[in-house]
């Protein structure tokens, strides 16, 4: 985690220009972000921003390899974006007292060769400029314009602490059938998709490991009341990990499962848990209420509210769900509306929105005055599918 | 020994869940499905349903008097005039956190504030719940702060775990028969499950 000023950083704003389906946004981000809108409207798109940042500083990444990952420049950049041409990221870095420790910059375009070329990478501390480039260096060797400062230790020692912070961003999307057969994602590490979530619990020390898993057995009780403990447990002939629940059964020593027969939604749960747990950077969640029950997604914002209390640990959460946005704790200046329009799509936070406002002051619920605004305008168009 | 009679329930939210289910234990019965837990304006749509339900079965509604009537009674007459013979249809005046406030020593205790804070006649207030928060903005535990407290420009009226927390207070600290001492609409509220069980089980 970043030091430096006290409290654990997050990030605390973007302004975006041209990037994927955004002309332009400017927003501030909370402790605890909720991404709602309809179906492509750029909640993954809006979240691959902090994954971008983190592919420039992540080892074995950089600059040209994350804008390579993402097919390039030309896939990157808005199909609205016309005179400017440039694809622009600024992020501000910072905690509740000092929402503006840090602010970073990076706008792009693309060589004659279509290589990622940098237009100008700015870092602030404190409201001050530290470092902006193109340089006198930069003038003199234009090929340098190909890597970020960001990237590169000898270069970026002002303003490690960014890099360090860009580096624990983490985005989560568990794909239950990945988790059961981890095969097909060896090799990976900080698999998104959870295909090595079992050797990641493996990884932990054993103390915090069962520390872990024992919170977790008494929270997933809840959802799961037959379950009665959770461990980790190794594969004798091969020595894979595997997490084994004992379960509650007419037989009196109770039946172990594997992983194999967890539900997808107990799996989901569980790996939802164990990344809420850590104290790292932000933590990019993609619709945790997949497979969940409607009672148990509802006490999703306030298990979140109080874990984070703990562990500081900042939280995007793309969601569809009405049962989670019900929750009366969520802050208005949480919640961004995601709205597709013909020049790209809008990003602002209901706190902006007197209708939403008006809505609740009347007594609704914010899922209420939320949903209906990202239902797509011509859902009933769906029903006439068949005669097409 | 006879099983106790199980009761099935209609609320607001998820923290008169907790609560219900509590003074359904309290009474001696037995907690069932809970149902609602909607807002006050969908109990409100399906009263009806849930009092001819109660034709043949036993049921507890709870909703809070808020500011929509006078009175307790005169809220119960625009929403069930003719109770069903297991209906204990009961408002919480003016709403649950009034109930939770009558145990003043275990609240006190639970949030970290002085016990004269504590409101004394806590059915008087206009508004138990802004109350509430402010009794736990003078916590002396951070976390309950955080916890129960908007924060400013959040543009809410309660804290991000407000509703946990006090859902962590029924189930482990508040005690109804304390609180019952503070508060007519709790104590009839017990009064009444006491009767339609001792009614079931004959």
């Amino acid at each position: 985690m970043a030091r430096g000023t006290g409290k654990p950083l997050h990030l605390t704003g973007v302004q975006l220009e041209n990037w994927r389906n955004f002309a332009q946004v400017d927003v501030g981000l909370q402790r605890r972000v909720f991404l709602v809108g309809p179906n492509a409207s750029g909640k993954s798109n809006f979240l691959d921003v902090f994954r971008f940042l983190h592919d420039v500083v992540a080892v074995g990444g950089g600059f040209q390899e994350a804008v390579r990952k993402r097919g390039g420049v030309s896939k990157l950049r808005s199909l609205s974006a016309r005179r400017y041409p440039d694809v622009a990221v600024h992020v501000s870095i910072g905690n509740d007292e000092t929402p503006t420790a840090w602010e970073y910059e990076l706008r792009f375009t693309q060589d004659n060769r279509q290589r990622p070329i940098i237009k100008r990478e700015w870092v602030a501390r404190g409201g001050r400029e530290i470092m902006c480039r193109p340089d006198d260096k930069d003038e003199t060797d234009p090929e340098r314009l190909t890597q970020t400062y960001l990237e590169q230790v000898n270069a970026n020692q002002e303003f490690r602490d960014v890099a360090d912070f860009l580096a624990t961003v983490r985005y989560l999307h568990i794909v239950p059938q990945l988790v059961r057969e981890p095969d097909r994602s060896v090799g990976r590490s900080n698999d998104p998709f959870g295909g090595d979530f079992l050797e990641q619990v493996a990884r932990t020390s054993e103390k915090t490991q069962k520390a872990r898993l024992r919170r977790i057995s008494d929270a997933l009780r809840v959802a799961v009341p037959q379950l009665k403990e959770l461990e980790l447990w190794r594969d004798p002939a091969r020595g894979t990990p595997h997490l084994r629940g004992k379960y509650e059964h007419w037989r009196p020593q109770g039946a172990w499962q594997t992983e194999e027969q967890f539900s997808d939604g107990t799996l989901r749960l569980m790996g939802l848990l164990w990344a809420i747990m850590e104290k790292a950077g932000p933590l990019l969640l993609e619709e945790p209420e997949l497979s969940l029950h409607s009672e148990i997604i509802r006490m999703l914002p306030q298990m979140f509210a109080r874990v984070q209390r703990r562990t500081g640990r900042q939280i995007f959460i793309s969601t569809h769900s009405s049962d989670l946005l019900q929750d009366e704790g969520i802050g208005l200046d949480e919640v961004l509306l995601f709205i597709p329009g013909e020049e790209g799509a809008t990003v602002t936070s209901t706190i902006t929105q007197k209708e939403i406002r008006d809505i609740l002051q009347s007594g609704l619920s914010l899922a209420e005055a939320v949903i209906p605004k990202t239902r797509p305008q011509k859902a009933t168009q769906l029903m006439l599918f068949g005669d097409i | 020994m006879r099983e106790p009679p199980v009761i099935l329930s209609a609320v607001e939210g998820i923290v008169d869940e907790v609560m219900v289910q509590k003074l359904i234990a309290e009474a001696g019965g037995s907690p069932g499905t809970v149902y609602g837990k909607n807002g006050k304006a969908f109990l409100r749509q399906k009263i009806q349903g849930f009092n001819n339900a109660a034709r043949t079965w036993p049921w507890l509604v709870l909703v809070d008097l808020d500011n929509d009537a006078e009175c307790a009674p005169q809220l119960c007459a625009q929403w069930v005039p003719v109770l069903a013979s297991y209906m204990c249809f009961r408002v919480a005046v003016r709403e649950v956190e009034a109930w939770l406030m009558a145990d003043a020593d275990s609240l006190a205790s639970f949030l970290g504030v002085s016990r004269n804070r504590i409101p004394a006649n806590p059915e008087q207030l206009d508004d138990p719940k802004t109350e509430m928060v402010n009794l736990a903005r003078r916590s002396r535990c951070p976390a309950i702060r955080q916890d129960m407290v908007p924060r400013e420009g959040s543009g809410r009226s309660v804290g991000p775990a407000y509703a946990s927390r006090l859902i962590e207070y029924i189930q482990t600290s508040w005690h109804p028969e304390v609180a019952i001492n503070r508060t007519e609409s709790l104590r009839r509220s017990i009064k009444c499950l006491k009767q339609i069980i001792e009614k079931v089980s004959k």
